[in-house]
């Protein structure tokens, strides 16, 4: 893992409140914190904790009421934006294209600028897809079809990935072939990305920082650096301690 | 016990046999010269009465071919139900963006859509007379509704991760329609389209028993009015035959180009 070098901050939550009447997630009520850029930072805690529902604020899907809200650079969030790119657990893709269909599904709504056929090709070189460029989603599997969502968010050139549980329907070997995968794209592009996970190892072992919160409304509980050489051996003393840490204020 | 694979022909060739058997025993029945065959003539009888007329059918002028009596029905039928589709999936989308649209427009679409096509028939032909127009009209009334509901259904089905994932893409509102929910629905609403076929081929039917000049209906009417059974056999049997080939078609289509489902 690269270690980061003098981040700035992504985004600035400011008192954020949400509250939801039917939509999923928990409620956000003045919640303050800070997302640094250029860092891989993982969201963790229980279910119904405010998870998802701070990472759909990162987006702009969910909007704060009263004076609070998401600060990017250095402007409240009021909707979606190019700029910050969501992947979600499944129903990524659009199933009547395929895997190069769907990678390039951006490029119709650029006005002169989008990426190439040869950038497209690149990406999916670099996320293993590119012998599989012709096949529909359902001809994929759950990881072919979830590097799909990542280098179709990726060759839109966000400047923030979000990615809510991407990984957790995978099992455990493709689940760290995605890891790796992560990583490497994260050491080529150097993007800020947000995971929300339920998977305290995948945290630690992707994540530059790991959050971690509790209760409803949503509070954090943990916030640690986990971009040491330390965390990436996940017998080292370290790294089971924080894992035994964030075990016992999660369960 | 080990279930014997089937072979995948087995099928067509078991229901080629049963529409054999089923022609066999009915040439049976007529060849003993039995009361059923005047009034259900056997093929090998209809067949050559047609023949004989070299496949035009009516009187003098008014006399059609078999071929355009077809190319008639087809035309108002899928005349009928294309508009229909295409009105249903702007209908849908309308009531799926607007509240005031809802509101206004489903208690009118509920109120008429228990309404069988066939009880149209008096007031279209008041309207657009006796020619193409009124059987394309009835055609439209006995698909329009359900399609336009299905619409709507197909609409509310689409995960919301499809609009989100399109418009952090950059799609605008309308981009979103047409990239995204537009090709969602397609297949759901062209798959109740073809178990329409059936009522709408129905539907155009009878509307071509009120007084169209050509048209298989028309056919049927005829050989009624002129007590000539060789007549109504045959445009049944030709009715039987194109409905069921057309379904397969649509069935085709729905299965090679519309065949994903979200």
């Amino acid at each position: 893992m690269l270690m980061k070098t003098d981040p700035v901050t992504a985004f600035r939550i400011e008192q954020l409140t949400v509250d939801y009447d039917t939509n999923d997630g928990g409620p956000l009520r003045d919640f303050s914190l800070s997302i640094r850029q250029g860092e891989i930072t993982c969201l963790l805690g229980p279910s119904g904790c405010g998870k998802t529902t701070l990472l759909k604020a990162l987006g702009g899907f969910v909007i704060g009421r009263d004076s609070g809200g998401v600060l990017f650079e250095g402007r409240y969030l009021n909707g979606p934006t190019p700029n910050i790119v969501m992947i979600f657990q499944e129903n990524n893709l659009f199933p009547w294209l395929t895997v190069r269909g769907n990678v390039a599904f951006g490029v119709k709504f650029k006005r002169g600028n989008g990426p190439s056929d040869p950038a497209i090709d690149a990406m999916l070189q670099t996320v293993g897809l590119d012998e599989a460029a012709d096949r529909y989603p359902h001809q994929l599997s759950g990881g072919m079809r979830q590097r799909t969502a990542i280098a179709r968010a990726l060759v839109s050139a966000p400047q923030v990935l979000l990615l809510d549980e991407p990984f957790s329907a995978l099992d455990v070997s493709l689940r760290r072939r995605m890891h790796t995968l992560m990583l490497d794209l994260w050491e080529k592009t150097g993007k800020t990305m947000v995971m929300v996970t339920h998977n305290i190892e995948e945290a630690l072992k992707v994540g530059h920082r790991v959050i971690v919160l509790g209760d409803s409304p949503a509070r954090v509980l943990i916030d640690a650096d986990t971009s040491s050489d330390a965390m990436n051996d996940r017998y080292s003393s370290e790294f089971l301690q924080l894992q035994q840490r964030i075990e016992d204020v999660i369960y | 016990m080990k279930k014997r694979p089937t072979s995948r022909f087995a099928p067509l060739i078991v229901g080629a046999l049963s529409v054999a058997a089923l022609l066999g025993a009915w040439e049976l029945a007529g060849l003993q010269g039995s009361m059923l065959a005047s009034v259900l003539p056997p093929p090998s009888q209809f067949l050559r009465s047609i023949a004989q007329s070299n496949f035009r059918i009516g009187l003098g002028s008014q006399a059609a071919t078999v071929t355009q009596s077809l190319l008639a029905t087809f035309l108002r039928v899928f005349a009928g139900m294309g508009i229909a589709f295409v009105a249903a999936i702007f209908t849908g989308a309308l009531l799926s963006v607007s509240r005031f649209a809802t509101w206004s427009l489903s208690p009118i679409l509920q109120l008429l859509a228990p309404i069988a096509p066939i009880a149209w028939i008096p007031t279209a032909i008041v309207v657009f007379g006796i020619n193409d127009f009124t059987a394309i009209f009835i055609v439209f009334m006995g698909v329009y509704f359900i399609l336009t509901l299905a619409t709507l259904a197909e609409i509310r089905r689409i995960p919301p991760e499809f609009q989100t994932v399109a418009g952090n893409l950059g799609a605008n509102t309308l981009q979103r329609w047409i990239w995204v929910t537009l090709p969602a629905i397609l297949p759901g609403v062209f798959l109740l389209l073809r178990t329409n076929f059936i009522a709408a081929w129905m539907a155009v039917l009878v509307a071509e028993m009120v007084g169209l000049r050509d048209g298989l209906g028309a056919i049927i009417m005829m050989g009624r009015n002129l007590f000539n059974n060789d007549l109504v056999m045959f445009g049944m049997v030709v009715i039987g035959i194109t409905g069921f080939v057309v379904d397969r078609v649509l069935q085709l289509i729905g299965q090679r180009v519309l065949w994903w489902r979200v």
